[in-house]
């Protein structure tokens, strides 16, 4: 491993144009680019989602902009605290104020897929506070049988289909369906090379930009998502640099609210590589194309889901082992240790975790565990944390 | 056994220390070149690799040619590095080859303190930081120096000549402030507010040490290691406060600890990425045919 050769001048990166419009994107919520779209699309529906998985291919092929929502970040949170007791976690409130403030004015119809009792709350919630936007509560099956849970989640689909149509959205066409899914299905191909890059060559490519290009993503058609991320991954192979030894790791149970982005910066600048996470995981959920020649593209949809959904804590996986998944990640990305990072208050990431972490004992994987909230903005401790971490995996091959 | 020579860079909030280590495995390792520069509002990308490269060459290394350059600090201002290790960690391994019957460290820099109870290898066992306040940093003691008019190198040796030290608040460093000009205002010699200042110092990181129920010989690192009113001050304390006898020990080259440990650490790790490499060779070789 040879030291210094001089990387590129800062300003000179590649890949600086693309990351600022991503970071655009990031810092108004893609609202910015919702309100666009609207204006060259008069009479469509920019329909909003909430972690972890939304069917956007169903979306955009009812002619609407899937727009996610994944909390307001730091946003200062006045009247959303009122809401929630102490003990709930922060992204149902800087939703709620993003709602009240008046921020989300642009989006039509809100969709809250299951994962926990208080997004199901903050669904009810939101059909009292803004009657005039249509909001659903997706839920989503925990029995994988056809006949049973795909019949159930089939008429869940149609139902919101139905009524985003009521609402103005275009009728269900299979055809756009199909073309939706083609497209989803090579954004997500693209999001696959991006986690390759991130495998094998860390430093080509950060998670922290990773994790700015995927989530960029959220606010954009996958078709213009899967551009940006073409974009990105030509800037990065003209990247000149070295590796870097730092402890390779994977970052978990952030599904949900999302971390501030400080703090993926603040793991990186520790010494860790986060090789592979979770963070954006409803964009990579359906593990697998969907089929997109499959006679009926709905049904295909929901077939995916039901037999190539990700594993993570909102998904029941019956008889199945929890951390097999976990683990088979770890050793996919060659990770030398994992980072349990979880949204304080997040039941789903909480309830899961000491399996998880049994599961990584029993293998012999060092891993480290903290929590935050989506508008934490103190990196010290946990900077401390995972250095201390990083520090004691690659030098003394334990955790501390 | 081969002599790695390795760099470590330690950017810290005040100054950047960079050294060149020669070591082979199970030695204790030499210095080969060392420096400390303050930043004073200098670009830090830039100074660090200016003062890097004057290492380089009073070394009499390429820099090209060191096989690991491992940064401690602030990593962002050292892009060509090999590797980073984090301050504890580092302040640990320096301050064991300062002095190598050290089992805790105190390292009191710019911002922040923290107290490390170590191994015999080095290993951070556990440890303990100040809160977010600066009244237990060398910023503070900076700051104090520049209203009182006293040249920083001339604060620790003033601060022992005190005869009756003044009580400074020790919990915030906006009250110890007020505190000092008080002191100014009423007359009271610049020892003996500075000796108040040190002690105020030393009473919390004696409580963070002993908060680690350390033993033995405690080396007190960066920047405020050269400040020998402080290091007496915490001698001081530590006697006063009816704990185990702890021998508080410090060195010249204190400031340069994290450095020292990075450049060691490099060497370490650089010689277990090379058995590794070897080992699945010679494993890779076992399986072909």
């Amino acid at each position: 491993m040879k030291a210094p050769l001089a990387p590129a001048p800062r300003d000179a990166d590649p890949a600086r144009d693309v990351l600022r419009r991503a970071h655009a994107l990031l810092e108004d919520h893609g609202l910015a680019n919702a309100a666009a779209w609207k204006r060259d699309h008069p009479g469509r529906l920019a329909v909003g989602y909430m972690p972890v998985y939304a069917p956007r291919p169903l979306f955009e092929a009812l002619g609407c902009l899937p727009v996610a929502v994944f909390g307001g970040g730091d946003r200062d949170v006045i009247r959303g605290d009122s809401y929630f007791q102490s003990y709930i976690c922060h992204i149902p409130r800087s939703t709620l104020e993003l709602g009240v403030s008046g921020a989300l004015q642009g989006i039509d119809a809100m969709v809250f897929p299951a994962i926990c009792d208080v997004i199901r709350n903050l669904s009810g919630m939101w059909q009292m506070l803004f009657p005039d936007v249509y909001a659903a509560y997706l839920d989503v099956p925990q029995n994988f049988r056809p006949e049973v849970g795909g019949a159930f989640y089939r008429a869940e689909l149609e139902r919101i289909a139905s009524d985003l149509v009521a609402r103005g959205a275009l009728a269900l066409d299979p055809e756009r369906l199909r073309a939706a899914i083609v497209t989803e299905n090579a954004r997500r191909r693209a999001l696959l090379a991006l986690g390759d890059v991130r495998r094998e060559e860390p430093w080509r490519c950060p998670a922290s930009e990773a994790y700015a290009i995927t989530r960029a993503g959220g606010a954009l058609l996958a078709a213009d998502h899967l551009a940006l991320l073409g974009e990105y991954l030509a800037a990065i192979a003209l990247r000149r640099g070295s590796p870097k030894d730092n402890v390779r790791v994977v970052l978990t149970g952030a599904f949900c609210e999302q971390p501030p982005f400080g703090l993926i910066k603040s793991l990186e600048l520790a010494g860790c590589d986060i090789v592979d996470d979770d963070l954006q995981l409803g964009l990579t959920y359906i593990e697998g194309d969907i089929d997109a020649e499959a006679a009926d593209p709905l049904g295909a949809l929901v077939t995916a889901f039901l037999e190539r959904g990700a594993a993570t804590a909102s998904r029941y996986i019956g008889d199945a082992h929890k951390g097999d998944a976990l683990l088979a990640r770890v050793r996919r990305a060659r990770a030398d240790g994992v980072v349990f990072a979880a949204a304080s208050f997040c039941d789903p990431a909480l309830l899961d975790e000491p399996m998880l972490e049994a599961a990584m004992d029993e293998a012999g994987v060092p891993y480290t565990s903290f929590k935050y909230a989506e508008n934490t903005g103190q990196f010290h401790v946990i900077r401390e944390q995972a250095g201390a971490f990083s520090d004691a995996v690659r030098l003394w091959e334990s955790a501390p | 056994m081969i002599e790695r020579i390795t760099a470590g860079i330690d950017v810290g909030a005040g100054a950047v220390k960079v050294a060149i280590t020669a070591s082979r495995a199970g030695d204790a390792g030499r210095v080969l070149a060392s420096a400390v520069e303050r930043i004073r509002r200098r670009e830090v990308h830039e100074l660090t690799a200016r003062l890097f490269a004057d290492v380089c060459r009073q070394a009499g290394v390429e820099p090209e040619a060191l096989p690991y350059v491992a940064t401690t600090g602030d990593t962002e201002a050292v892009p060509f590095a090999t590797g980073h290790f984090y301050s504890m960690t580092t302040h640990a391994r320096g301050a064991l080859f300062l002095e190598p019957r050290a089992r805790a460290v105190l390292d009191v820099g710019a911002l922040h303190a923290r107290a490390i109870r170590t191994d015999e290898r080095g290993k951070v066992l556990t440890h303990r930081m100040t809160s977010q306040c600066a009244s237990g940093s060398g910023q503070f003691v900076e700051n104090i120096a520049r209203y009182l008019g006293v040249p920083l190198d001339d604060v620790g040796a003033l601060s022992q000549g005190s005869r009756a030290p003044e009580a400074v608040s020790g919990i915030c460093a906006v009250l110890a402030e007020t505190d000092v000009i008080n002191m100014v205002s009423r007359g009271v010699a610049t020892a003996d507010i500075l000796k108040g200042i040190h002690v105020s110092i030393a009473v919390r990181l004696a409580k963070l040490l002993r908060s680690l129920k350390t033993q033995g010989v405690v080396f007190v690192s960066g920047g405020l290691s050269l400040d020998t009113g402080l290091v007496d001050a915490v001698r001081e304390s530590l006697g006063e406060d009816r704990g185990a006898p702890l021998e508080v020990v410090t060195h010249p080259d204190g400031i340069l600890a994290g450095a020292l440990g990075a450049a060691l650490l490099g060497s370490y790790r650089h010689a277990q990425l090379e058995r590794r490499a070897r080992a699945q060779a010679d494993a890779a070789a076992a399986v072909a045919p």
